[in-house]
């Protein structure tokens, strides 16, 4: 799994270590980190698309906003995705993506932890030889 | 200091401006997280601290600030900080009496509990049921428990038992971005997850009970049951700290604040920005009044439609609602001045003693109802504030057990349905959002409530009055 589970880094929150060989692999995978953190994935099917298109001013910030966009959808609309395709400006300052998920099924979907907010703590994408790699603090 | 308190010398590290005072016995002192330490001294550095960096008995780890902090700011030099009020903001406690007996609500507490889990939405991305809209949202984020007491959706003397009266003054939507009241609209009435709880309690003389100073607060039989509501702000106060985090982080370099760790990220209380936030952090506050009063609403609807009488005759009064993730503006006397401060509470509570103008009239003699939750498996306490709260910790003391496992250890620990049927065992009917949750919420891995409230209550910043034992539990 390109993503891991840190337990001992936030006693009442979840933390995960996430890493690719690209920065849009990089965000889907933390964006498919956080989808397993709030519903089993294998629940979940691909019925809805959303497209998000995000600017900010450098590619911390930009990962920042794409996951709280992801928490938002769960709020506001009711919204899980099982599936991203993410495209990074060369600049690392926009992005487009395409979230494929479903409406929240109570009956259906094994849920989890309901994700609040991505911190600040320990955030921030580092570049390792020929991985992209970030740690994700978020609170529970 | 003394035997449950101490105290961390500005020569600890460079930067200190005040001492860092910890409240703990030996035992909870050896067992605190290291992080605590360097956190409540962390926070001695911020520009504008008054007196000392406070870490109570539940303290431990959190973002910036440790959980259980408290720390006071010069209103002109200081700072205000979002991490010094926590993601959740005005995460807070509210008990209600009734005037049933254990012995007349034992038969009930399961189609109790199962009604209140329909009627109060709890899990992830759940929607309340009010129906409110976004142009409701700046005089309900004004006004809180009033506007609720305004639109039939409170009991007339329910705001005056509410910290602040219900709602505190500053409030400004237009300092909140659309993503936070988009969030927030939908959300009312709705418990959440993680360590929110809503739970059926019965008074537990065996542990505690002050009878005389349990009368003060309706209190009047040693099996009477209770029902205590623990939630914030919901997704609205969780956007709001988001939002201002990023905006802080990149005003510091303008104001020339550096910080130890990035997520004490401050800006004077003074600046635009800082005054923004706190405008934004109130609305979030009081939506959090909101919420739980909704919720308490459902809870009384729920206890008429069981009992067959309605909530007035079954005296489901409020005893009292605290916050404790919130910043306010109070004035304490200190170092021979009394003063306007900042007051950053998270994971702490307010403990104000016998005659603040600021408590309700009908307590003001005995001083403010305190309310310390614990684990959904060992129970929680009622206190009162103190004087020498007023005299050593601009009135503060602690808000619950503190955790001491993480999530996936607790869960290693346990399985959901296991802890489930043994807490029936023992006299306690879960019903949980998800089985992972309920696995998370262990008892086993929070502190023991009981050394906590023990300790501030010898510490002299708060007093016991009634130990509180749970019958039913709702997990978000």
């Amino acid at each position: 799994m390109p993503f891991k589970f840190l337990p001992d880094v936030a006693l009442a929150d979840i933390a995960f270590e996430a890493e690719s060989g690209t920065v849009d692999g990089l965000f889907e995978t933390c964006a498919l980190a956080i989808t397993d953190i709030m519903v089993d994935p294998k629940t979940l099917r691909n019925t809805t698309q959303r497209t998000i298109a995000l600017e900010s001013e450098n590619l911390d910030r930009l990962l920042y906003d794409f996951l709280t966009e992801l928490i938002v959808m769960k709020d506001v609309d009711s919204l899980l995705f099982g599936r991203f395709e993410v495209r990074v400006s060369a600049r690392g300052t926009s992005l487009s993506a395409l979230a494929s998920g479903e409406p929240i099924d109570r009956e259906r979907h094994r849920l989890r932890n309901d994700v609040k907010a991505v911190t600040m703590h320990l955030f921030g994408i580092k570049h390792l030889g020929k991985k992209w790699k970030t740690t994700v603090v978020l609170d529970i | 200091m003394s035997e449950v308190s101490w105290e961390i010398p500005t020569s600890y590290k460079p930067g200190m401006h005040v001492p860092a005072r910890i409240y703990a016995t030996k035992k909870l002192l050896d067992n605190m997280d290291s992080g605590v330490i360097e956190q409540a001294t962390n926070v001695a550095c911020l520009p504008g601290i008054v007196r000392y960096s406070y870490a109570m008995a539940d303290a431990h780890w959190g973002y910036g600030f440790p959980i259980g902090g408290v720390a006071a700011f010069d209103t002109e030099k200081g700072i205000i900080s979002p991490g010094g009020v926590g993601f959740d903001v005005n995460c807070g406690m509210r008990l209600i009496r009734t005037n049933l007996r254990y012995s007349e609500v034992k038969p009930k507490v399961k189609e109790l509990v199962d009604l209140i889990f329909t009627l109060v939405p709890a899990g992830v991305g759940v929607k309340g049921s009010q129906g409110f809209t976004q142009s409701q949202m700046g005089d309900i984020t004004s006004l809180g428990v009033r506007w609720c007491a305004e639109h039939d959706l409170a009991w007339d003397d329910d705001p005056q038992h509410v910290e602040e009266g219900g709602y505190i003054k500053g409030a400004d939507i237009a300092k909140v971005s659309r993503q936070a009241i988009s969030r927030g609209v939908s959300q009312f009435g709705t418990l959440g997850s993680g360590n929110h709880y809503l739970e059926i309690q019965v008074v537990d003389p065996t542990r505690y009970l002050d009878r005389q100073l349990a009368k003060e607060f309706g209190i009047v039989h040693d099996d009477q049951v209770m029902v205590m509501i623990h939630c914030g702000s919901r997704g609205f106060g969780h956007q709001v700290c988001s939002d201002y985090l990023r905006t802080f982080e990149s005003g510091m370099r303008r104001f020339g604040i550096e910080v130890r760790d990035r997520d004490l990220a401050c800006l004077p209380f003074s600046s635009k920005e800082g005054q923004d936030y706190y405008s934004a952090m109130v609305c979030a506050a009081n939506f959090a009044f909101v919420n739980r009063q909704i919720i308490v609403n459902k809870v009384r609807e729920a206890f008429a439609r069981v009992f067959h009488r309605d909530a007035e005759s079954l005296d489901m009064g409020l005893i009292y609602d605290v916050c404790h993730n919130v910043a306010k503006v109070e004035t304490h006397t200190y170092d021979g001045t009394t003063a306007k401060v900042l007051v950053h509470r998270k994971g702490a509570t307010r403990s104000f003693g016998p005659g603040h103008p600021d408590i309700p009239a009908p307590y003001r003699e005995v001083g403010q109802p305190v309310i310390i939750g614990g684990s959904m498996e060992t129970g929680s306490y009622l206190l009162i504030g103190t004087q020498k709260a007023m005299e050593e910790t601009f009135g503060s003391t602690a808000h619950g057990s503190g955790r001491t496992m993480s999530r996936t250890a607790a869960k290693r620990e346990v399985r959901g349905a296991e802890l489930q049927k043994k807490m029936l065992e023992r006299g306690i009917y879960v019903k949980a959002a998800t089985m992972d949750g309920l696995a998370e919420e262990a008892g086993m891995a929070y502190k023991d409530i009981s050394e906590v409230v023990e300790t501030m209550d010898r510490a002299g910043i708060s007093k016991k009055v009634a130990a509180l034992r749970p019958v039913g539990n709702i997990k978000g």
